[in-house]
């Protein structure tokens, strides 16, 4: 049954996946590839509160100490807003893990960090918030 | 258990998670509402845990949008004015009839997974195509205006003062609309669009002679139901008709949105 029910929850962030492409204000397709997903682990660097979407800037030390910065696209600061978001809502240096999918050009941004989609962001409590695909919880301000 | 009673709670989780999936993503496919009631209560978001979220998420259909009679101007005429969520009827635009042209663009922007979308260029939607985004509609008795919160802030004027069309003012991105009622059905007809904009997010095309009739009622006071038919004479094999529905959010208000403050997607849209 546990087998059961894990398949019948895969299968609603298939359907997740299948129609949150059409949130954004572009294709979806056209700039990521849902294929190739990433988790990073590492500190929130900012929540960049823009249009036409927000972005989390992550920083991930790797084993020698050098830090690299990672852009993951959100949703936009008003549909946040409404799951109760605000620019305060991720506080820089806080621990995250997340998820996402890579732009498929595989260029950076213009200040070098690593561009991908942020599908679901774990924060340091433990608990999993969604701010690429949909906004099942939101995080404490 | 049986095997088939097995199977039926399994299918009962499946489709009940189907549904739970559905209903937690259309609050963000129409901009967010899972945190309406905090914030009819408190003026801003609530910031609450997930059994808050789930409950107001199944409140889509039913709190959200109040029920009553449809409000009247002073004339006697339905009031269309409020904030307005199209929900997911905004990707609506169904099977549009077209010519062989106008179907091999529609394939060839297909095929390029939309990377070419005005929208994703900061770009008006034009008419009819909308965006997941809020609508505030403000009514007078000689004037509609219809404030579009995104993809990019844009407005329509639709005249219900009589008078005509303009006089071939060039392609405009939202066209040059004017009113009048059949009964209590406001019939809103649009010329003059230009051929730049697309008819839904897989690239739909249309040529400068679409004509876009909109026949808007509201029913009661949380619901608004058009009925849109397009024609093309250029571009479409033969008229088509299609519906929206709309849902009142009282509490809500259209917010800030300047879609070119940092669109940095328009360069990484590749397509394949």
């Amino acid at each position: 049954m546990t087998f059961k029910f894990r398949a019948a929850v895969v299968t609603g962030f298939s359907l997740f996946a299948a129609v949150a492409p059409m949130l954004a204000h572009h294709s979806f397709a056209a700039e990521y590839d849902s294929a190739k997903t990433v988790t990073v682990k590492g500190t929130v660097n900012k929540l960049s509160w823009v249009n036409p979407h927000a972005y989390v800037f992550v920083d991930v030390k790797d084993t020698s100490g050098k830090v690299t910065t990672w852009a993951f696209e959100s949703l936009s600061p008003n549909a946040l807003s409404r799951q109760g978001w605000n620019r305060n809502s991720l506080k820089p240096g806080e621990e995250v893990t997340v998820e996402g999918y890579m732009a498929k050009d595989g260029k950076p941004l213009a200040d070098g960090s690593i561009h991908a989609n942020s599908r679901a962001i774990t924060r340091s409590d433990g608990r999993k918030v969604f701010v690429g695909s949909s906004a099942d919880d939101v995080p404490s301000k | 258990m049986s095997k088939r009673h097995h199977n039926s709670i399994v299918g009962s989780l499946l489709a009940a998670t189907a549904i739970a999936t559905l209903l937690a993503l259309l609050p963000v496919a129409s901009v967010g509402q899972s945190n309406a009631k905090a914030d009819a209560k408190t003026g801003k978001g609530g910031g609450k845990g997930n059994a808050d979220q789930k409950e107001n998420a199944a409140d889509f259909q039913s709190a959200l949008t109040p029920t009553g009679p449809t409000p009247k101007m002073p004339d006697g005429k339905p009031d269309l004015s409020g904030v307005w969520t199209p929900g997911l009827s905004f990707t609506q635009v169904g099977q549009v009839p077209l010519q062989p042209w106008a179907e091999e663009v529609y394939k060839q922007r297909r095929d390029t997974l939309s990377k070419d979308d005005p929208e994703g260029h900061c770009l008006p939607a034009g008419v009819p195509r909308i965006s997941p985004f809020l609508q505030k509609f403000v009514q007078t008795p000689t004037l509609l205006v219809i404030l579009d919160e995104g993809n990019i802030h844009s407005y329509r004027q639709v005249f219900l003062d009589g008078r005509p069309h303009l006089d071939d003012p060039g392609p405009l991105w939202m066209g040059d609309s004017i009113g009048k009622w059949d009964g209590d059905t406001l019939v809103v007809d649009t010329k003059y669009l230009n051929d730049k904009t697309w008819l839904n997010g897989q690239g739909l095309p249309h040529s400068e002679e679409l004509h876009v009739v909109e026949r808007i009622k509201r029913p009661d006071l949380g619901h608004l139901e058009l009925e849109i038919t397009m024609e093309d004479p250029k571009a479409f094999t033969k008229p088509h008709t299609f519906t929206r529905t709309y849902l009142l959010r009282p509490a809500w208000e259209i917010q800030e949105y300047v879609c070119n403050e940092f669109n940095v997607d328009a360069e990484h849209l590749v397509g394949k």
